[in-house]
């Protein structure tokens, strides 16, 4: 049925070679390397002017890379026009006709391919059952909101069965509480269609509810590919620690005998000693919700400080704390609710953390300064 | 309390001024032209009366000699208007959407520059390139493209040319405006769908931009109709157009009231020829749109009872 | 000898030789305004009914002129680029600031005149000597006080008296010409002597090269002229003739409707035979990079005399002023430039022997023989004007197809 060429299996694949892209001095994307599984949901995930969309551009063919290869479903694409390519595109801002009706968008693509007017019909139908916008039908985009919108505009890509479905931010001008009903949806489809997708995003909550691997871009290159939990346990570096989640940074220098790592306000100690020779720069990451917080004064030993709370806030099933350690230096600490020891601003208290929690990075590139969330 | 009064102000007020400035330098002058068609040449030395009311100056009006004229500048009006048209489409649209945002206001410079020079010099420059001894004549007949350096200027081509490049500005600039309006990224969409570049400029760009497009036309197309100085420079007595007829019943005949008979039936003609050409316009747009059109209308739910089918088969 | 061109050197216009030649004549000597002549008349209808019903001043002889001071402004309207620019400073100098607008033709003139009904603000108007009467009897002009213009006595009686003012109670002469036609003698080998030799030449080797006066009446005038009928004709049945012959005979031929021919479209070759004034003519032949191309030749049997005349309007501010100019425009010497600078014979006693003392070029296309004098003939607004812009119209529009 479908009237794209249906290639030998890995239908749905994608394979980037050493892709580069350079726009005047700026490079957009600096050879990179990507292998996309069929049928799994990837996010690329990275801050605005790392490269992402226009890694999503060249896949989709608006752009041409400058080098580097691109083989969708096994078959080279760099030199295919967009409509040759076996992907569709969600955009951003919909980007729906605003002369067609909500049924015309979606018959759209069907119309290009000269699909019988009686199976796109009944596709365009199916489609919009999907998504659930049947009864709009035969309105005008313009009146929709902007989820309606947007579920229109992945019936108007699904529609035409791609083997890779590319998604570029959909949902970033929907409100918070439509986008996590969205995520969800979205995750649901992907998994009941079997479609590859490609998913753009620069919020990693986003990236994380959603995907079966992200990759973390920086600079036009990924900096670590792996699935949620790797990625946000296990991070590869400082970039991506910090880029992934929240985290309290500490930087100091390795110790003398290269065992910890020596902060101004107390020496790290890590599930395995620093990558590092002694006096060199280095810097621990802990998450806020792998610290402990109890009433106390003086710290003890290795991985403890002592400070005085400075803000607490209950965000529902967790309590969120900011204690000052220094004047320069404060600590985010976010416990459970359930159970949690009363405080209030003011008290003195003692942090402390396991070493198996810590992560120890090399401060050789200091911290993105978009990205390292200093405690606030 | 004043700010709530000034909010209360209905909104026709901000109207007002542009009402006042169509009222008073468009709709008093028309009624009066009307007023004096139905009047009368009194005598010898007068110019109009309305003592006698009667709809004789329309009877001298419908003459042969003015449909003569008034087709040839139908003729050309229309020959010009589609060659702006012709000519400021793909202008239009390579300015907006072509060229990097920063060198797009240098470019509707270059456009506007000419039309900010005297209409007269601007026409006048063409007499002077398009005369017997200039070098445009001297190569087009080297080269044999006329038989005679006399053919050019006192043509109607003359004219056709000086009224395109007179009143291109008028088309290119609403057109430019309307493909810039037209998001970039629906190109896109059209493409990704399956369009390739010429589909989706007359699948996509050109519906969203026929506002512009009527707009430019109308621009275009109504001040050819009355134009008179392009004619009397550029055509010589082949440039005979409506305009300079009812002049000299003006200004020679000084029968006031037989020119503004004519003056009443250019306006009146010209607006059915308005009206005709965005029926057209509406109409190929209305066919083009049926070929793709889908109405879905209401579609019973699927009976639960059989398997829902999986839209997309993989 | 100065040629006009040069002393339009006031206009500086930026293009190269041939663009500003032609732009510069396309601004003067009246053509400009003809092309604006639509806007004039828009203003006039707008004008038109919101006067006060006339200046008391519009029944005083002379405007209230008494010989009083002369006033500090002087307004004059007339024909474009059509007065000698040190005839207007040397009258500024003594004292009066003179400001100069113009009209395309005399319909204009008088729609701008009647309209204001004595309050356009001009002391001065040039309209031509058949229209006088019509702008006497609408009481547009008034008449002089001949106390305060001694100098129409310097005026060759020949040229006062005319039938449209007789006892020259309203007006005086500014200056006067002909029609006559000048061609190309590159293209047109023979001799031509007559308006029937224009109208065969028209037909034949100037074929699509020949350019009419934009004027119904010099056009209509080309057919009467040349069949020895009084141009002034009132029987239809002249006019009749006169269409089929000019319908069916002549359109095909013309190239352009021009009353500029010579100094315009001339200069670059456009034409080969043009039905010319004098003035016009004479220019064009001296500004020409080869003038002995071209042959002026004044018609027999019979051709126009037209006559521009210095008027006051009713209503004018500043009427001390206006006589006071127009006397001095008549002192022969001033009169002398005026006729040098526009090529037009301006009345004034003597002014042919000053000339040829001068050594004014081409005398013999300003000043005319008695028996040339004999052959031309005033032109008349009369009933059938209805009947010659119709043609007119009708000869456009065939010469158009």
């Amino acid at each position: 049925m479908t009237t794209k060429a249906t290639p030998d299996p890995p239908s749905g694949s994608v394979t980037i070679k050493g892709l580069t892209k350079t726009y005047g001095q700026a490079t957009a994307v600096d050879g990179l390397d990507l292998e996309i599984r069929p049928g799994e949901f990837i996010s690329l995930l990275g801050p605005s002017g790392c490269g992402k969309t226009t890694t999503l551009r060249m896949i989709a063919g608006f752009e041409k890379p400058d080098s580097g290869s691109i083989m969708i479903g096994g078959k080279d694409v760099v030199r295919l026009a967009p409509y040759q390519r076996d992907v569709n595109t969600v955009f951003q801002a919909y980007a729906l006709f605003p002369h067609k009706s909500v049924a015309e968008n979606v018959a759209y693509g069907l119309q290009q391919r000269k699909t019988p007017r009686a199976e796109i019909r009944e596709r365009v139908v199916e489609a919009l059952r999907m998504v659930r916008m049947l009864d709009f039908a035969d309105r005008s985009p313009t009146q929709l909101s902007g989820g309606q919108q947007q579920r229109v505009a992945l019936a108007r890509a699904l529609v035409n069965r791609p083997g890779v479905l590319l998604l570029d931010e959909p949902l970033g001008a929907l409100d918070r509480q439509l986008r996590e009903e969205m995520q969800l949806e979205l995750k649901l489809l992907q998994s009941r269609l079997g479609i590859t997708f490609v998913f753009v995003t620069h919020d990693q909550g986003e990236a994380l509810a959603m995907s079966d691997r992200i990759a973390i871009m920086r600079a036009g290159r990924i900096e670590q590919l792996a699935d949620a939990d790797t990625v946000y346990n296990q991070p590869a570096s400082a970039y991506v620690a910090g880029f992934v989640g929240q985290q309290n940074f500490l930087q100091g220098e390795v110790s003398a005998d290269g065992t910890t790592v020596e902060t101004p306000i107390v020496v790290v100690e890590g599930p395995a000693k620093p990558d590092g020779r002694p006096g060199e720069p280095h810097q621990a990451a802990i998450r806020p919700e792998l610290i402990s917080i109890e009433p106390g004064t003086v710290a003890e030993g290795l991985n403890t400080v002592a400070g005085e709370v400075l803000q607490v806030s209950p965000l529902g099933e967790v309590i969120q704390y900011l204690v000052k350690v220094t004047d320069e230096t404060s600590l985010l600490i976010r416990r459970p609710a359930h159970g949690a020891v009363r405080l209030s601003p003011g008290d003195q208290v003692l942090c402390g953390w396991a070493a198996e929690d810590v992560r120890l990075f090399p401060l050789d590139t200091p911290p993105d300064p978009t990205t390292a969330r200093s405690p606030q | 309390m004043r700010d709530r009064a000034a909010r209360r102000l209905p909104g026709f007020v901000l109207a007002v001024p542009a009402w006042l400035w169509l009222t008073v330098f468009f709709v008093v002058p028309f009624l009066q032209v009307a007023w004096f068609s139905f009047g009368e040449k009194p005598g010898m030395f007068g110019t109009h009366s309305n003592a006698v009311m009667s709809l004789d100056r329309y009877a001298e009006a419908f003459s042969p000699t003015f449909f003569t004229i008034f087709r040839a500048t139908l003729w050309m009006s229309v020959l010009g208007t589609v060659a702006c048209l012709l000519v400021a489409l793909p202008a239009a649209y390579f300015m907006a959407l072509k060229v990097p945002a920063h060198r797009r206001g240098l470019l509707v410079a270059l456009v506007m520059v000419p039309y900010w020079t005297s209409f007269l010099i601007r026409t006048i420059g063409w007499k002077v390139i398009l005369s017997s001894e200039g070098a445009l004549a001297g190569f087009m007949t080297d080269v044999g493209l006329v038989g005679d350096p006399h053919d050019l200027l006192n043509t109607r081509g003359a004219v056709l040319l000086g009224l395109i490049y007179n009143y291109l500005p008028l088309m290119i600039l609403p057109l430019y405006v309307a493909f810039d309006r037209v998001d970039n990224a629906l190109g896109e969409a059209s493409k990704d769908l399956g369009a390739g570049r010429v589909r989706t400029f007359f699948q996509v760009t050109l519906p969203l931009a026929r506002p512009g497009i009527i707009a430019g036309v109308v621009l275009v197309f109504i001040p050819m109709m009355g134009d008179y100085v392009t004619p009397a420079v550029l055509g010589g007595a082949k440039g005979t157009m409506v305009g300079s007829l009812i002049a000299s019943q003006f200004l020679t005949a000084q029968n006031w009231a037989l020119g503004s008979a004519m003056a009443v039936v250019l306006i009146l003609l010209t607006m059915v020829v308005v009206v005709l050409a965005i029926a057209l316009l509406w109409g190929v747009g209305w066919l083009v749109h049926r070929r793709t059109e889908l109405v879905v209308g209401t579609v019973p739910p699927p009976d639960p009872r059989l398997p829902t089918k999986e839209v997309v088969t993989a | 000898m100065n040629k006009p061109a040069d002393k339009n050197g006031n206009v500086r216009i930026l293009a190269s030789h041939a663009g500003a030649r032609a732009i510069r004549q396309e601004l003067s000597r009246r053509h400009f305004l003809s092309l604006a002549a639509l806007v004039g008349a828009g203003a006039a209808l707008s004008a038109c009914g919101t006067g006060d019903g006339g200046s008391s001043s519009a029944a005083e002889p002379g405007g209230g002129a008494t010989g009083g001071p002369v006033e500090k402004a002087l307004s004059i309207y007339t024909w474009g680029d059509y007065d000698a620019p040190e005839v207007i400073e040397a009258f500024g100098k003594t004292g009066p600031k003179v400001t100069l607008d113009s009209y395309g033709s005399n319909e204009e003139l008088i729609s701008k005149l009647v309209a204001a009904k004595g309050t356009s603000g001009y002391d001065i108007v040039v309209p031509t000597g058949v229209y006088i009467p019509q702008l006497i009897e609408n009481d547009v002009i008034v008449k002089f006080n001949k106390d305060l213009i001694p100098n129409i006595a310097k005026v060759d009686p020949q040229f006062l008296g005319q039938d449209w003012d007789p006892e020259n109670d309203y007006s005086v002469c500014k200056d006067w010409g002909t029609t006559g036609f000048v061609y190309d003698t590159t293209v047109i080998k023979r001799d031509l002597k007559t308006w029937d030799d224009f109208i065969d030449a028209m037909q034949k080797e100037a074929s699509g090269k020949t350019s009419l006066l934009d004027d119904p009446q010099g056009v209509a005038g080309l057919y009467f002229w040349a069949n020895d009928i009084d141009w002034n004709t009132e029987d239809m049945a002249d006019y009749d003739a006169f269409e089929a012959e000019a319908v069916e005979k002549w359109a095909p031929h013309i190239a352009a409707f021009d009353s500029y021919p010579s100094t315009g479209a001339m200069q670059e070759n456009t034409f080969a035979l043009m039905q010319n004034w004098n003035g016009d003519a004479r220019l064009g032949i001296l500004e020409h990079k080869q003038p002995d191309r071209w042959k002026w030749v004044l018609p027999g049997p019979t051709t126009e005399l037209w006559m521009d005349n210095w008027c006051i309007p009713a209503g004018a501010p500043h009427p001390e002023a206006a006589h006071a100019f127009i006397d001095f425009v008549l002192e022969p010497e001033n009169s002398f430039k005026e006729m040098d600078y526009i090529g037009y014979h301006t009345g004034t006693l003597g002014i042919e022997e000053m000339a040829k003392e001068r050594k004014v070029e081409l005398p013999e296309m300003i000043f005319f023989t008695e028996e040339q004098l004999a052959t031309m003939k005033n032109g008349a607004v009369n009933k059938a004007q209805d009947r010659r812009t119709e043609v007119y119209d009708k000869l456009k529009a065939a010469a158009s197809a």
